[in-house]
């Protein structure tokens, strides 16, 4: 529906905020936010402007005021009207407009590189598997992710009851877990630490604990906890596979 | 018409009205308690409306401070003032309550009470039909209120998201309760926006065009359309819940693919044109106190009801903003993105014609002024505010967290604000009481005060994940301010109400027209005004609001003989012709709002499939079978009562000259129903795509059994239509016998469907069987109760036809029971093809 | 009423109507050709539906206002599905 090559040229035209999460959010944030503000005061200000201008002092009065029983009418000043509804317009058209092209890399993002982590949520905490290609791995943890550092992570969120909603607030991501249906997102953490997520979505008695750690490793630290994890995790699983094979 | 018998214009004000006294309204004395369970005089029950909506608000507002008291500090499991799940049920009761039980029927209030003043309506079109919807609020307010008391309210959000909804993870008696509660609201406001609709097109006084409607009549107008469209998808949404619930069926179970997309659909498709009919009324009533207290008549008078106009079909198409974190796709994201942004541009006309509207005005700041100017600073801020959210990048990361809590607030309540606007603008008309200026003028410093200390300091904490109570130490700061601004608002609704009940005890009395440059009809009759509303006739036709003296009785009501009943498809054989009395007052409304109440308690105890054990399980079923016993015997009284209600059309009544109030009412009743079947066929064609559209295959083995029952309802239809033409020719064996074959006919498709389930059931195929099977039974089953409700109606008529009914030249009833017949056949003829066939 | 005879024939219209809907699936073009036989079974359930508006519920005799009513409702209920359908594909 989108054209990939008009996509693209959206992209590389440098008007577009890219990169992590993160930075693209607050470039974001803050222009709406100045411009925002810069445009409720001024509106704001102009209210409070003619609200003093124009309060009744009494004295001579020539206009022609409202009387009980006219038909409603009311015109005038159409030309003003329309003036300021297309500035605002401007505004708002070009800014969505412009952020627009950070959604399309947004989404185009998923999945191109990095770690791959199933997060399944429950009542009331959070299932992490490790995806590689799509296939489970069998490296599964709970309530707490580990991720490498400047790594792009891909998201697969689904849920195993009610709907919950996964997010990071300081990785700047956030989507619905849902029953039944998998939503994709990703992050990349551009440095290391322990960071919270939260479920977003009213789920029950326990959302307001629903949380999870995320923990921001160096690159070889992750490795090695990785592998660790992947080799009790295959002789568990080749334990199994022996002990159906009996 | 005043009846001198009766003190009913009391307040000292009431103008004596022309002489007339028909012992005609039967209405009991204001200080009677009958009078107020009987009334159905529209501003009566606009009185209700706003009583009863204020005691929600406190309600309502109970609730938020105790969630604010909760949000004090971060609690560890375990502490703090609400456990978990009463702090639950608070927030989402809390959002229930203001969304449907307080703010729309406040406005609903102001409507009732204004409206017919301002477009020279004598009442409503259905008066009984008006004092029925109130009854339905209050009966539904009484559920909502009754769920704590069984088990555990409802405690998943007031979105109802899916499967948190279900029994499998809410199994409290109360949470159905309150999903009941939500039902019987839908239908009050389906009754009452049919009421409505139909009064405003068809009631307006000779020269009262579209063009020149007052704006809050017009906001009003366009409020009653995007209900009647907006809560029968609400409805669809909740009687599926309902029935997931008590009957077992699995629409939204985490194992139906695509169930809990479902609900967000169905809701947001509601619950967005829900945010504007909640601020619709509040913008109305904004526009006419800018008007009034600045002297000045608004700018762009044209482009302000095409802004709203504009707005009101375009919330229709937008709801998939508040889902932009579900899986839905890039494209669907993107178009409504875009319909976001486009809907927020009439907005910005509409503000700014209303500031543009100060300029050179002679501005007196009254307290309905204050209020009306903080409202529109205050949804600046909340525009702007939701803009950031239209930006889907944006929304990404505020969904879910206060930003968007701080957003609506700003918005809807400045909605409120607007409303208290009105509260105290209207006041001295309602009462025939002033106000007390200054108490109005500090309450408005208070409440500014209190607003913004609530709420702005929430978006400076949006890091906070809604519905929590557990938060991260660094917003501490800002959730105490909003906690101290919550007490602060408190404070200031109660000098409101403190400012206003004083008053109506012992406030100095009201002028007919308190404000200098109003210039609508409601002014131009006593405060408060006479039962009747006016002296004479109204007429802007000369361009001047004149009351005409149209001679007969000297009287206001005697309007050329053309009163009709109101009501149903059974009351229209009476009254029509030459007598010239209306009434206003009706038991029965209250009597069915009673055993709502009852039935809804009654069934509430049904649990996928089954009723509790023991004595609990007796008294459900014992309640269940009293309410519906009760509903049937009072719905037929009001049907059988005899009941006068002006007619419409004697002024303007664009774009439905010629079509009678009564059979306006019933398509515009029909039109609901079309969107009701919509959300459930919707829902069935959703979930079969999601399941696979070819991989699911018909329920019932064998078209043949449907297609029989298709022949069955057109030959039914056929029969309705013989009907009619045998009252056309005054022969009533002809009625009696057209309508008698309808009523079989309509026996043989239950019985045929009757077979089919219970062939289908002894298969083992029950409603829980698949989603197919869910689906199957639940659409037709609707369908189904259309068909039991249309028999019943079928045999009260051929009682009254055999009784001689009919056949004096007073056929309208067989015709718009027809209407509803027939719509019954075409939705059958979707359904049957959709169900048993592809 | 000289209307007995129309109404007449469009009841008998609709018979055959609905019995050649029914046909559609017999003669299994729901096996062979599945949109197509969904696109005419469709088309009949629209024209059944118009013709009992038209004629028996009289909507040919009334203001066009009245129809423009349901069609409101019927295009609220086509916004509803086609997107919410669409947005899942
Ligand atoms: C400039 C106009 C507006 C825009 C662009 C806008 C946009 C939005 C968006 C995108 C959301 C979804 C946020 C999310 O959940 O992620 C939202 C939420 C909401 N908006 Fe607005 N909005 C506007 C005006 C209004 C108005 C006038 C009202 C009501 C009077 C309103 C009431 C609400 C409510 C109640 C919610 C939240 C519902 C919930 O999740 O519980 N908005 N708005
Ligand atoms: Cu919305």
């Amino acid at each position: 529906m989108i054209p990939d090559s008009t996509a693209a040229s959206v992209l590389q035209s440098g008007l577009v905020p890219q990169g992590t999460r993160v930075q693209v959010f607050s470039e974001i944030y803050w222009v709406f936010l100045g411009l925002g503000t810069l445009v409720g005061a001024v509106v704001i200000g102009y209210m409070l402007y003619n609200a003093y201008k124009y309060s009744y002092q009494g004295g001579v009065d020539e206009e022609d005021r409202p009387k009980l029983g006219e038909v409603p009418t009311g015109g005038g000043k159409g030309k003003k009207l329309f003036l300021s509804l297309g500035l605002s317009a401007i505004i708002v058209i070009s800014l969505i407009a412009w952020t627009y092209g950070t959604l399309l890399f947004v989404e185009g993002q998923t999945g191109e590189q990095g770690v791959d982590v199933e997060v399944e949520g429950y009542q009331f905490g959070w299932n992490f598997n490790y995806l590689d290609d799509g296939e489970y791995t069998g490296v599964n943890t709970t309530n707490t992710l580990r991720v490498p550092v400047d790594t792009q992570v891909n998201l697969y969120v689904t849920s195993a009851d009610v709907f919950h909603n996964f997010g990071i607030p300081e990785l700047r991501v956030k989507t619905d877990a849902i029953p039944g249906e998998t939503t994709e997102t990703w992050f990349e953490a551009s440095s290391t630490g322990n960071y919270t997520a939260h479920c977003y979505e009213l789920c029950g008695q326990g959302h307001s604990y629903m949380d999870a750690e995320i923990i921001v490793m160096e690159e070889e630290e992750y490795q090695d906890w990785y592998d660790s994890q992947n080799a009790s995790a295959n002789n568990e699983s080749a334990a199994s596979v022996a002990a159906a094979g009996v | 018409m005043t009846d001198d018998n009766q003190p009913r214009t009391d307040g000292g004000t009431a103008t004596a009205l022309p002489g007339d006294s028909h012992d005609d309204d039967h209405l009991p004395p204001r200080w009677s308690l009958k009078r107020w369970l009987v009334t159905t005089n529209h501003k009566d029950v606009g009185l209700l409306y706003l009583a009863t909506a204020m005691f929600f608000l406190v309600f309502g507002g109970v609730l938020a401070l105790l969630i604010r008291a909760q949000m004090w500090s971060p609690r560890a499991p375990g502490t703090g003032v609400l456990s978990a799940m009463a702090y639950n049920q608070a927030v989402s009761l809390h959002g229930l309550i203001m969304v449907f039980w307080f703010i729309s029927p406040f406005a609903t209030g102001f409507a009732n009470y204004i409206v017919p003043l301002q477009i020279g309506a004598e009442d409503l079109a259905f008066p009984r039909l008006n004092a029925l919807s109130y009854w339905l609020y209050l009966a539904s307010g009484i559920l909502v209120f009754a769920s704590f008391f069984q088990g555990a309210s409802y405690a998943g959000g007031w979105t109802l998201y899916a499967p948190l909804n279900i029994p499998a993870f809410m199994p409290s008696i109360g949470a159905t309760t309150t999903v009941f509660g939500i039902v019987v609201f839908c239908a009050s406001v389906t009754v009452g926006g049919v009421n409505f609709i139909t009064t405003i097109h068809r009631m307006r006084a000779p020269g009262l065009t579209m063009r020149s409607l007052p704006l809050f009549t017009w906001s009003w107008l366009l409020t009653v359309w995007m209900m009647l469209l907006a809560f029968a998808a609400l409805l669809a949404a909740v009687m599926i819940l309902l029935s997931d619930r008590m009957l077992g069926t699995t629409y939204f179970a985490a194992t139906t693919a695509g169930g809990s997309v479902l609900w967000t659909h169905l809701f947001w498709f509601f619950g967005h044109p829900e945010v504007y009919i909640v601020f619709f009324p509040a913008l109305g009533a904004m526009a006419e106190i800018f008007q009034t207290f600045s002297g000045n008549r608004i700018v762009g008078r044209k482009w302000f009801i095409v802004s709203m106009v504009l707005v009101a079909l375009q919330s229709f198409i937008v709801w998939m903003h508040h889902m932009f974190l579900t899986s839905i796709n890039l494209e669907v994201k993107t178009l409504f993105m875009a319909t976001t942004i486009g809907i927020s541009l009439p907005f910005d006309l509409m503000v700014f014609a209303l500031i543009y509207t100060l300029i050179k005005g002679r501005i007196r700041w009254d307290t309905p002024m204050l209020y009306a100017f903080g409202a529109l600073v205050l949804f600046i801020v909340g525009g702007i505010t939701g803009v950031f959210l239209g930006a889907v990048v944006l929304d990404y990361e505020f969904r879910g967290t206060y930003w968007v809590v701080a957003h609506f607030h700003y918005v809807m309540v400045s909605g409120v604000t607007g409303l208290i606007a009105g509260l105290f603008y209207w006041f001295p008309k309602m009462t025939g009481k002033t106000y007390d200026e200054f108490l109005g003028k500090l309450s408005f410093a208070v409440y500014f005060t209190g607003f913004n200390l609530l709420y702005f300091p929430l978006f400076l904490a949006w890091g906070t994940p809604r519905r929590v109570f557990a938060y991260r130490p660094e917003y501490v700061g800002w959730h105490r301010l909003a906690s101290v601004g919550a007490v602060i608002l408190g404070i200031a609704f109660l000098l409101i109400i403190y400012n206003l009940a004083k008053s109506i005890v012992a406030g100095d009395d009201a002028a007919a027209n308190p404000w200098p440059y109003s210039t609508t009809a409601e002014w131009a009759v006593a405060s408060p005004p006479p039962i009747e509303n006016f002296p004479g006739k109204p007429s802007y036709a000369s361009g001047n609001l004149e009351f005409l003296d149209d001679g007969a009785t000297g009287a206001a009501a005697a309007d050329g003989g053309t009163a009709a009943t109101d009501g149903g498809h059974a009351a229209l054989e009476s009254g029509h012709g030459d007598d010239h009395h209306v009434d206003h007052a009706s038991l029965w409304p209250a009597a069915i709002g009673l055993f709502t109440v009852v039935t809804a308690i009654g069934l509430s105890g049904l649990q996928v499939g089954s009723y509790p054990e023991g004595l609990e399980g007796l008294f459900y079923q014992g309640t269940s079978v009293l309410g519906v016993l009760g509903l049937l015997g009072s719905i037929t009284a009001m049907g059988y009562e005899n009941f006068t209600a002006h007619e419409g059309g004697l002024g303007e009544a664009w774009p439905f000259e010629g079509v009678e109030n009564t059979k306006l009412g019933m398509w515009v009743f029909l039109a609901s129903d079309v969107v009701l079947f919509g959300g459930f066929i919707g829902a069935a064609i959703f979930l079969r795509i999601a399941y696979g559209w070819e991989a699911w295959h018909p329920i019932p083995h064998n078209p043949i059994p449907g297609l029989v029952n298709t022949y069955l309802l057109l030959t039914s239809s056929f029969t309705v239509i013989l009907a009619l033409v045998a009252a056309q020719k005054r022969s009533r064996k002809g009625v009696v016998a057209s309508l008698t074959l309808t009523f079989l006919l309509g026996l043989g498709f239950l019985a045929n469907k009757a077979i089919e389930w219970v062939v289908l059931f002894s298969e083992g195929t029950g409603l829980d069987a698949s989603v197919r099977a869910s689906t199957y039974y639940l659409t037709t089953g609707l369908h189904m109760g259309h068909v039991i409700a249309g028999l019943l109606i079928t045999a009260y008529l051929i009682w009254r036809a055999w009784n001689g009914a009919y056949t004096d030249g007073n056929d309208e009833t067989l015709e718009y029971f027809g209407l509803y017949w027939h719509f019954v056949d075409i939705v059958w003829l979707f359904l049957f093809p959709l169900f048993y066939i592809v | 009423m000289a209307r007995t005879k129309l109404y007449t024939g469009i009841y008998v219209a609709l018979f055959v109507i609905a019995t050649l809907q029914v046909g559609v699936e017999q003669i299994g073009l729901l096996e062979s050709s599945y949109m197509l036989a969904l696109a005419l079974i469709t088309v009949f359930s629209f024209v059944k539906a118009v013709v009992v508006a038209g004629y028996f519920q009289h909507l040919v005799w009334e203001p066009r206002s009245v129809t423009y009513v349901l069609v409101l409702g019927f295009v609220g209920f086509l916004a509803l599905t086609v997107a919410a359908s669409y947005s899942i594909l």
